[in-house]
């Protein structure tokens, strides 16, 4: 199980790489080539940056870096929601919509993620 | 919500006086050596393990024993990676006067959460996790972290100030549905 999250968390070290690349080679050539990949670090119980702006249909990967256990749940019902994240582990969503977020675990951690207009 | 407050101050001077009057005594005489301050921060977060298991023995509140699940959780989580970087410093954690003050606090606290039950207990619980959080956070900005000489042993006593300051904050959200 320990082996499956490391491989995961390889997987999307790799994706995180190349994204990044992908995003320099963009700016120079065409912009707004398909869906885009972003990153939210939690870190020090905070959501970082803790306003995302994404059109719709990009991916957002959030990677807990913390010390202790995080989760991303949409505020306030939980309408959607990650498991909860022990420290190394990412959570992958394809965003829809602006939403705010929180971690149900600690509720005084908050964020949002905007769709651009 | 007024007399709340009022009794929440009460609760955190109290607190603060167990905590910081021997640790003020303590800090005129002499600061903490890293072996004094790893013990330090080791009990500090155990003491709140501690309260967390009596809150989940006593209470029935869903909202309460979310809370000291999640205090659990995290403080052991603490203690795990202060006693794994204290055995790679090689520093043995050493009881000290603080520690024992920490204790001593922790047995009087005890005591009176033991007493209650109910929603008088679900209360005295969270005002009690506010005020020890505040206090804890107080004395590690102030006397732990600038008397540590170890820097692996003080970022990770920096690191944790968010997440001491976040616990404060949700005990007290918490403590406000009482
Ligand atoms: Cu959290």
């Amino acid at each position: 199980m320990k082996k499956f999250f490391q491989i995961v968390a390889v997987c999307f070290s790799g994706c995180l790489i190349l994204a990044g690349c992908n995003n320099g080679s963009n700016s120079s050539t065409v912009e707004n080539s398909g869906p885009q990949r972003d990153t939210v670090i939690i870190k020090l119980m905070a959501f970082t940056p803790d306003t995302l702006t994404v059109n719709k249909g990009d991916t957002v990967v959030w990677i807990n870096q913390d010390i202790v256990a995080h989760d991303v749940s949409h505020f306030p019902d939980r309408a959607w929601h990650s498991d909860t994240l022990n420290p190394q582990n990412v959570f992958v969503k394809v965003i829809d919509d602006s939403s705010s977020y929180f971690c149900s675990i600690h509720p005084t951690m908050r964020a949002t993620v905007l769709l651009k207009k | 919500m007024k007399r709340m407050r009022k009794s929440m101050n009460w609760l955190a001077v109290t607190v603060a006086l167990i905590l910081f009057v021997p640790a003020a005594k303590a800090q005129s005489q002499n600061p903490l050596s890293d072996p004094e301050i790893a013990s330090v921060a080791v009990t500090a977060n155990q003491i709140d393990v501690d309260y967390g298991q009596l809150a989940l023995k006593k209470s029935h509140n869903a909202d309460i024993r979310k809370f000291a699940e999640t205090m659990i959780s995290d403080h052991k989580n603490i203690i795990q990676q202060a006693a794994a970087l204290a055995q790679r410093l090689h520093v043995t954690p050493k009881t000290n006067a603080m520690t024992q003050s920490l204790l001593n606090g922790e047995t009087t606290t005890m005591k009176t959460l033991k007493a209650k039950s109910g929603t008088a207990f679900d209360k005295a619980y969270a005002q009690n996790e506010a005020a020890y959080h505040e206090a804890v956070v107080g004395a590690v900005k102030t006397k732990l972290i600038p008397e540590t000489q170890n820097a692996e042993l003080k970022g990770l006593l920096q690191s944790v100030v968010p997440l001491l300051e976040h616990h404060t904050m949700m005990a007290k959200e918490l403590a406000s549905k009482f």
